[in-house]
């Protein structure tokens, strides 16, 4: 068999959970892959892990898979995730009990270790100099980490961090002829699915306004593609899938979160972009080909996390009714001047509704709205400064213009991401095998 | 000339760098965009929203532009202090709404 058909059932650690059912139980698809590891998943699992070995596994693990796994097996599908977080070991082990609770007796299920390059975190060499404590250090790992899995047939795929893309071509690496263009090509399919309904009509408006309505954003199918030996693929949908996948949702998709076009890091191959061409070959069915390897790097990417102390306290106040934009405009003086020993670069206030997205490159406001919002998000070194800037908005309502009321406020961890890279062979990977009972 | 009446885009970010894409919708629209969206008009539009360098990347093949901000996201995008998380997907529109002679 020359090819293989690669899905997409997540493009993020919150993703709807429906379409990887849909597209494992097509029969049609060989492996679905699930893409939800971030930033605020992993850190919430890097803290766990250290009271309790077990945990650290992404806490939606039970809520995707539970559905997807029998629909899976019984359709022959492989499913591939890095749902495993900080933990992908104690993920492997979990998810055979849960195969094994769901009627999946006999699933194997293989966890693959090594991206948590935390022990050899002097050895990273980071971008910039940071302070604060680091929680956590993890490679980027490649395909070929996923290699054994996928040859020695697994049913479910684990890992931790691990490029976005190669959870789909790894899939492919058995069917690649033995050059880098396949590699380059299988690659950047992983690339276009790997943010599921961006690719499918879901953020992607056309210049006149035009776009996919409630029901079929509501209902978004994700894709799948059928991929050649040479690399080249069919991106499409299912049959009968809401959705709209051309040569401009694929072209989006593609350059989307790259910066060269010409020279796309990824930990298996460097690729160049520039010759890729997008054919439309049949309703929703678009053939990709074209893309080039340029290398292959010798070092990988590491991401690091540090604590920092303090938050960003984000806090809202709401006018509605006649003169509602003028005294939102009067309150957010108001807490300008109440905040005026707070250092600028540490402070924020603006209106939701006129310019809180886009600052002074926002449209013009209107001349009456029928209500605003004055919003106010500011550093705050500890929870005591946080209080300090809720409660000044709360009291706006007593001692502010009229009816100010609708309070919000929500306090974020301060928390940086520091990126790094690390030469490739220090990076060990290892594959751990559990079969549901 | 609205740059969003010949082109659709999309933003990005990794790390503390903001990516943005126009795709024109025709080799004319592309030709336009290529030659009137310089780097430095659209560093001059980006500047009075976010810091940082944009630096511009031209693929005719895919009639498409891309504007790469390093800085643009100082901390990234958990350090934000916009209202809630992720206004950066909304920065393309700095571009899409502007208007070249």
């Amino acid at each position: 068999m020359n090819e293989r058909v690669v899905a997409c059932g997540a493009g993020f650690a919150g993703d709807r959970t429906e379409p990887a059912v849909a597209l494992a139980a097509s029969g049609r698809v060989h492996a679905v892959a699930l893409e939800c590891l971030a930033e605020r998943t992993l850190v919430p699992g890097l803290r766990a892990r250290r009271s309790d070995p077990q945990a650290g596994a992404d806490p939606r693990l039970r809520r995707r898979l539970r559905p997807l796994l029998p629909v899976a097996r019984a359709n022959g599908c492989r499913v591939i995730s890095n749902l495993g977080a900080a933990n992908p070991r104690a993920a492997g082990l979990q998810i055979a009990r849960l195969a094994g609770a769901c009627g999946c007796s006999g699933l194997r299920v293989a966890a693959v270790l090594g991206d948590d390059v935390m022990a050899l975190a002097a050895q990273v060499e980071w971008q910039e100099p940071f302070s604060g404590e680091l929680l956590g250090a993890h490679a980027y790992l490649g395909a070929d980490a996923l290699r054994e899995a996928v040859v020695e047939g697994a049913d479910v795929i684990v890992t931790g961090r691990v490029a976005d893309s190669a959870l789909f071509s790894a899939e492919l690496l058995p069917i690649l002829l033995d050059e880098a263009d396949a590699l380059a090509g299988a690659t950047t399919v992983g690339h276009l699915l790997e943010c599921s309904g961006q690719v499918t009509g879901g953020n992607f408006e056309m210049p006149d306004g035009d776009s996919l309505s409630a029901r079929e954003f509501a209902e978004l199918g994700f894709p799948l593609a059928r991929v050649f030996a040479d690399g080249s693929a069919e991106i499409g949908l299912l049959d009968g899938a809401s959705g709209r996948v051309d040569a401009l949702t694929c072209t989006l998709q593609l350059l989307y979160e790259v910066h060269d076009p010409g020279s796309y890091i990824t930990p298996d191959v460097i690729l160049d972009f520039t010759g890729v061409k997008f054919e439309q070959i049949g309703r929703n069915l678009v053939r990709m080909s074209g893309a080039r390897a340029r290398g292959r790097p010798r070092k990988l990417k590491v991401s690091g996390f540090v604590e920092q102390p303090g938050f960003v306290a984000d806090v809202e106040i709401g006018y509605a009714g006649t003169h509602a934009l003028q005294r939102g405009r009067i309150a957010a003086d108001a807490l300008r001047l109440r905040l005026d020993d707070w250092q600028p670069e540490d402070l924020r206030i603006d209106l939701v509704g006129v310019d809180s997205t886009l600052g002074p490159a926002s449209l013009p406001a209107p001349n009456r709205a029928p209500e605003v919002r004055v919003h106010v998000s500011a550093r705050c070194a500890d929870a005591e400064m946080a209080q300090i800037v809720e409660d000044e908005v709360y009291s706006l309502t007593l001692s502010g213009p009229a009816g100010g009321g609708s309070v919000r406020s929500e306090r974020r961890p301060s928390l940086a991401v520091v990126d790094g890279l690390i030469p490739r062979e220090l990076v060990r990977t290892e594959t751990v095998w559990e079969q549901a009972p | 000339m609205r740059v969003g009446s010949l082109a659709i885009g999309r933003s990005g970010d990794k790390g503390g760098t903001l990516d943005l894409t126009l795709v024109a919708l025709d080799d004319a629209g592309y030709r336009w965009l290529e030659s009137r969206l310089t780097e430095a008009v659209a560093q001059a539009a980006l500047a009075r929203v976010m810091p940082g360098q944009a630096k511009r990347y031209a693929v005719p093949g895919l009639r498409a532009l891309k504007f790469v901000v390093s800085g643009a996201l100082p901390g990234g995008v958990y350090a934000t202090l916009h209202a809630g998380l992720h206004w950066q997907k909304a920065a393309i529109w700095v571009l899409l709404d502007l208007e070249l002679d």
